[in-house]
């Protein structure tokens, strides 16, 4: 951003599925005061703007593991087991997830083609 | 499972508090991201037992995958994935509790024995419970955000977000016009926000709306708790220095100008709303038009709806426009025009049966299942209980309506009920003025019916009138009120007018400049130096009629000079943001010792009544409000009644609420009054016109002010609190809601509301207003301020109205000659340029008229001739015309003593029995030698007023130089003898309206030169004695003119001489009016004539006060000084000079 020179490093985080963006204060595992807890994967993080307590973080989004498409972390655009992907390659590996995950992807298709149609 | 039997062994509960405690200690320490004891823990807890109950069910049902974990063998594919599914695997986050574990590795057998402790079990199920409800805390967060950013993208501006950023960053000035809905209001400041643009001002038409968008933007932009996005209006704010989007008021925006003309403080200007047309917003076009050459880094956005683009646009030399469509649903238009037999005449009621028509329709049509309330638009309050009255009956039949009244002079919570939700197939049949237009929302409204009326203001410059009258509205506005039936659904218009009269109506409403009186416009562009008013190139110019008297106004007011340059008063009274009259009070109060009950009546007058109009019926509500009375006029009342409430609020807080319940008072008003009052007082201080307090911060021991500081830290955690509950659910409406009517409106009805509300939850039984009070206020203080107030004499009653009606002056009511013969509800006045106009029922002199008539037994000549001594004038604040012209607010005030002491005019013929005041009122004393004196004390004390007024603002704008000041002595002087005037002046005289022809040949009119006296001394200094140029006669002081009125006698017809002796030195001579005037003049017992003092060291006036009566002022010129001593004391304070000096 041009204008924001004076602010502290304010970066913006896309998702390049959805196009949500946001800005994200820190990228990686290990958010700033969150003491014992760590994240399976690197992750886009910002303060959770919804809580009053300045201290707790919420993750936008992180990279594909397969395809490194930058994704943000709904559920219609990635998807987290052991590893994050975008909805893209969960469809075309579709087979090699879980039977529970398959059926609950079955049925979210379903829900959503119900609604638009 | 031996889980569970290990479990037993080891009585491991879940529920203990014991036990969950244990875990605390492991999990959720004092430097963990969670917390024992915060609002996460308790939030975790929760979470765990339905975790828990939801694992047990699992269990029960025969799913065995949590047990997979890590013994499953897990089956490698390409992806790398586990084959055995595990809920856990779908978090992406771990709670590495490396310590933790190996405190217990450390401690695991000690734990195996001690019955007591978290197993590695529990460790394991509460550490798995924990990153459940991490990910589930992630989820509903990440799930508000994209929400939020898909409301957003679906907004119909959102398309032209990087369209208006690149206009705004290439032009000075931008239109962006967009209809209800577009999201303009929300989204261009954070479109701006997140392009980098900082320092962002936007301006709202109305307070409410700066609150609201500051909030609901601040969570958009991702700000909910920072102070990135603020607001400020009159008496609150959230601005911080790091805020970089303030929405605040018009006027606050345009004083932000008046003191600094360049506006440095922003960058970004939005002015939302320009299509409303509000007097400060017309006006802060017309300044930001002169900004914007001047600072070229200064950009503009102007909002409006889609009506009248192009005169915004050619205003600022065709700035480009975006036009944004908004976004509402279809809406169907029925023209519905009421048949001739049941239109309104002027006498009648309105005829309710076209609006039960429409009620009716809707039942008829529409399922009661099918949603949506009916919001109905009348001109005004009266028309809307008629309305509301009969729809009542019909809801009443029905049940299925909920009949409710929105109006601007209803308690607040009743306006709130509007908001509540009905029950299921009961519509609301919201009764509305156009303040359901656009000031106040309502969602859910599907059906809409418009009367097609409104009443507005309007100002009538002849009569100083201010007319509320009914018209049609605008093309525009009946726009504006279709579209409220349409924001959430599509939805049904009802015309009451037929489909020709809607082509016949303006295109858009009279924008405000053209209906209103611009005094204080006037004033305010005179202290930002605008040059001449008439001018300023305004978006749509005022008519130079309007302009021209408001001039003439400020003039008589005394803001103005002759030059039409602001006085120095006139320079204060534009810094105040109140109706000048209500400045003038102000500046007049700091003079005299008269500042704390002066500036509660100016709050008092600047807001809305705090007497609900709709409680004047009750019963209950009357006597108890009785003692709150005052018969000297509405501001005692209005005095007497915040005195009251502070006393109340000191002894009982937050009791104060049911007290002014009981007495059908809105606290509200008296919230703001308090804070105004605050307000004035600051800017009072800030220009040194009263002196700042030493606010003992250090007052009170170390304790009382830790005591006070724990204190003020639980007050504004209360205040957070009750902002983050603030978004509670609406409550459900009572089928019964209406029919409470308005008689019982805000007693029980509101205890009702309230009992439901404090069931609710801890906390939400906490006086918002209560706290916010605390917090602003020193209630200490504030009861010492209004004990000065309440214990007032007589005499500083009489000195208040005095004060009350010089800043009213020349509002000014004469009552009829015939009112003692009338009925109280027919009691007549007349004002100089308004004949018959009639007291408020609201106010006390509506109640109480007799206090107003001569007294019977006083009139001794006759009761035909109406001498007395005990006439009276009201002054008032208002006269507003709706069905008849009202006055409200009056104060009475003895007549001669307050005509002479504050009239701009005093004309006289040659033995001054005859007085002509402002070329209306005549007078006309009994008795020539008490005619004289009358004029020679008021001569005396104006001069003198005048004097210490001009000395106490200069002493302001002169800071620090020759800072005497005026001393307290000589202000105790002159009060002193104002008083004794105003009490004890006991001259019969009677009073009266001139008649036409007596106006047109009141003055003789220039005299030749010859005639007049050429060795006649001036009568003051600085004020000489000369011809007046158009009445004649000899102008011996700014408002006096001597024998000039036509019935006058020849200046110096000896007939006139009669002997006299004055009271001060010895002389005992034949004299004319005017040389006996001159004579006291110069004989005032000040120290200018020091041999005189010598002459007659024992000279005492007989008389009641004889004590002060000695003290004379003497100005000692060695130590530049007044002082107030006896005649022999002066002596003695001489002589010690004449010692030093040697």
């Amino acid at each position: 951003m041009e204008h924001s020179s004076s602010e502290t490093s304010e970066k913006t985080f896309t998702c390049q599925l959805c196009g949500l963006s946001s800005s994200y204060s820190y990228y990686g595992q290990k958010p700033p005061n969150t003491r014992a807890i760590v994240l399976l994967e690197e992750c886009f993080v910002t303060k959770d703007p919804f809580n009053p307590d300045r201290e707790k973080f919420l993750v936008l989004g992180s990279t594909c593991s397969l395809c490194s498409l930058c994704v943000c972390a709904g559920s219609d655009c990635s998807l987290f087991y052991t590893k994050r992907f975008c909805m893209q390659c969960v469809n075309k590996h579709l087979d090699q997830f879980p039977h529970q995950i398959q059926s609950e992807l079955a049925k979210k298709k379903q829900s959503s083609k119900a609604a638009v149609s | 499972m031996d889980r569970d039997r290990r479990r037993d062994r080891r009585s491991w509960d879940w529920d203990s508090p014991q036990c969950r405690a244990q875990l605390d200690e492991v999990f959720f320490r004092r430097h963990d991201y969670i917390q024992a004891g915060s609002q996460e823990h308790r939030d975790f807890w929760s979470f765990f037992d339905r975790f828990q109950r939801f694992k047990t069910k699992r269990e029960m049902a025969g799913g065995r995958q949590e047990d997979g974990g890590g013994q499953g063998k897990t089956v490698k594919v390409d992806l790398g994935l586990p084959k055995e599914y595990d809920a856990r695997y779908r978090i992406n986050v771990s709670v590495c509790t490396r310590d933790v574990e190996e405190r217990l590795g450390k401690s695991e057998h000690r734990s195996r024995q001690s019955s007591s402790g978290p197993g590695e079990q529990e460790i394991s199920d509460l550490r798995l419970a924990l990153l459940h409800f991490l990910d589930f805390t992630q989820r509903q967060s990440f799930g508000k955000l994209a929400k939020l950013r898909r409301e957003q993208k679906n907004l119909p501006i959102y398309q032209y977000r990087d369209r208006i950023v690149e206009l705004v960053r290439s032009h000075p000035v931008v239109v962006v016009a967009g209809d209800t809905g577009c999201g303009k209001s929300t989204q261009v400041p954070q479109y701006l926000l997140s392009a980098g643009f900082t320092h962002i001002a936007c301006t709202q038409p109305r307070r409410i709306a700066c609150i609201s968008l500051a909030k609901r933007v601040s969570f958009e932009s991702l700000n909910q708790y920072g102070s990135k996005v603020g607001y400020q209006i009159r008496f609150e704010g959230t601005r911080t220095p790091a805020t970089k989007l303030l929405f605040l008021t018009e006027g606050l925006l345009l004083r932000q100008i008046q003191q600094d003309l360049t506006l440095s403080q922003h960058q970004v200007l939005i002015v939302d709303e320009v299509h409303e047309r509000h007097l400060h917003c017309d006006f802060l076009l017309g300044v930001l038009r002169t900004l914007v050459a001047e600072r070229p880094d200064l950009r503009l956005i102007l909002m409006s709806a889609t009506i009248n683009i192009k005169l915004f646009s050619d205003y600022f030399s065709s700035a480009p426009v975006l036009q944004v469509p908004g976004r509402l649903f279809p809406i169907q238009v029925i023209y519905q025009p009421i048949p001739s037999e049941e239109q309104p005449t002027r006498t009648e009621k309105l005829d309710p049966r076209p609006f039960l028509r429409i009620l009716q329709g809707i039942d008829q049509r529409y399922p009661p299942e099918e949603r949506g309330d009916l919001l109905l638009f009348l001109s005004g309050v009266a028309e809307i209980s008629t309305i509301q009255e009969a729809c009542q009956v019909y809801a009443t039949h029905t049940s299925r309506w909920i009949v409710l009244p929105l109006h601007s002079t209803l308690s607040l919570a009743q306006q709130d009920k509007v908001f509540d939700i009905s029950p299921p197939g009961v519509r609301k049949c919201i009764i509305s003025t156009n303040i359901a237009e656009t000031s106040v929302t309502i969602d859910g409204v599907r059906f809409v019916a418009d009367s097609g009326k409104v009443k507005e203001m309007s100002f009538d410059p002849k009569a100083k009138m201010q007319r509320l009258q009914e018209f049609w509205i605008s093309r525009a506005s009946s726009e504006q009120r279709k579209g409220r039936a349409g924001r959430t659904g599509p939805g049904v218009c009802y015309r009451l007018y037929a489909e020709s009269d809607y082509d016949a109506f303006a295109p858009y409403p009279v924008p405000e400049i053209h209906r209103v009186a611009l005094d204080s416009l006037i004033l305010q562009m005179k202290s930002m130096s605008l040059g001449d008013p008439l001018s300023f190139v305004f978006i749509d110019p005022p008519p130079a009629a309007s302009i021209q008297t408001a001039v003439t106004y400020l003039k008589e007011q005394g803001a103005l000079d002759g030059t039409g340059e602001l006085t120095s008063i006139g320079k204060l009274l534009a810094q105040l943001p109140v109706d000048v009259v209500i400045g003038k009070m102000l500046v007049l109060g700091s003079l005299f010792n008269l500042v704390e009950p002066v500036l509660t009546v100016a709050a008092a007058l600047s807001v809305q009544s705090p007497f609900l109009r709709s409680s004047q019926h009750n019963p209950d509500c009357a006597t108890a409000r009785q003692p709150l009375h005052s018969n000297q006029g509405d501001p005692f009342t209005l005095l007497s009644t915040f005195n009251a409430w502070v006393e109340v609020k000191k002894e009982r807080g937050g009791g104060s609420r049911k007290w002014c319940r009981r007495r059908g008072l809105e606290e509200q008003r008296l919230y703001e009054m308090v804070n105004l009052r605050r307000q004035f007082k600051e800017l009072l201080r800030s220009h040194g016109l009263l002196e700042s307090e030493n606010r003992d911060a250090s007052a009170g021991d170390r304790g009382q002010r830790r005591e006070r500081l724990t204190e003020r830290r639980k007050l504004h955690q209360m205040k957070r609190d009750h902002e983050k509950q603030e978004n509670s659910k609406r409550k459900v409406l009572r089928l019964e809601e209406g029919q409470d009517g308005e008689m019982s409106s805000g007693s029980d009805t509101e205890e009702r509301g309230r009992g439901k509300k404090d069931k609710e939850g801890p906390g939400q039984n906490v006086d918002i207003q209560e706290v916010k009070f605390k917090l602003r206020h020193n209630i200490t203080e504030l009861q010492d301020a209004v004990t000065v107030s309440a214990d007032m004499s007589s005499r500083q009653q009489a000195l208040l109205k005095l004060l009350l009606c010089r800043g009213l002056y020349p509002q000014l009511a004469l009552p009829d000659e015939h009112n003692s013969t009338r009925k109280d509800s027919e009691q007549v006045f007349h004002t100089k340029n308004k004949q018959g106009v009639v007291i408020h029922p609201t106010s006390v002199f509506a109640i109480d008229p007799e206090v107003l008539h001569v007294p019977e037994d006083d009139s001794r000549e006759g009761p035909d001739r109406g001498d007395s001594s005990r006439h009276q004038l009201l002054a008032f604040v208002t006269l507003l015309e709706t069905n008849r012209p009202y006055l409200s607010n009056c104060v009475r005030v003895p007549a001669l003593q307050a005509l002479l002491l504050v009239a701009n005019s005093v004309d006289s013929n040659a033995d001054c029995t005859r007085l002509v005041v402002d070329g209306w009122l005549e007078v006309e004393l009994r008795d020539a030698e008490e005619a004289l004196k009358v004029l020679s004390t008021v001569l005396t004390h104006r001069a003198e007023w005048e004097r210490l007024l001009r000395v106490k603002l200069e002493q302001n704008t002169v800071e620090g130089a020759l800072g005497q000041g005026v001393s307290r002595r000589v202000l105790e002087k002159l009060s002193e003898g104002l008083v004794r005037f105003l009490l004890y002046t006991e001259v019969t005289y009677s009073l009266r309206r001139l008649a036409a022809f007596q106006i047109q040949n009141l003055y003789v009119g220039p005299q030749p030169e010859s005639e007049l006296s050429r060795d006649l001394k001036p009568l003051f200094p600085g004020a000489e004695a000369k011809p007046h140029p158009i009445k004649g006669g000899l102008r011996v002081s700014s408002f006096f003119t001597y024998n000039c009125l036509a019935d006058s006698r020849d200046l110096y017809s000896e007939c006139l001489r009669t002997f006299w002796t004055c009271p001060n030195c010895d002389l005992y001579m034949p004299l004319t009016p005017l040389e006996r005037m001159q004579h006291e003049a110069s004989c005032r017992p000040a120290g200018e004539q020091q041999q005189q003092q010598e002459e007659e060291p024992e000279d005492k006036k007989p008389g009641p006060s004889s004590m002060s009566s000695l003290n004379r002022v003497y100005h000692c010129d060695v130590c530049d000084e007044d002082l107030t001593l006896t005649s022999t004391e002066i002596l003695k304070h001489k002589r010690q000079h004449m010692y030093s000096t040697k």
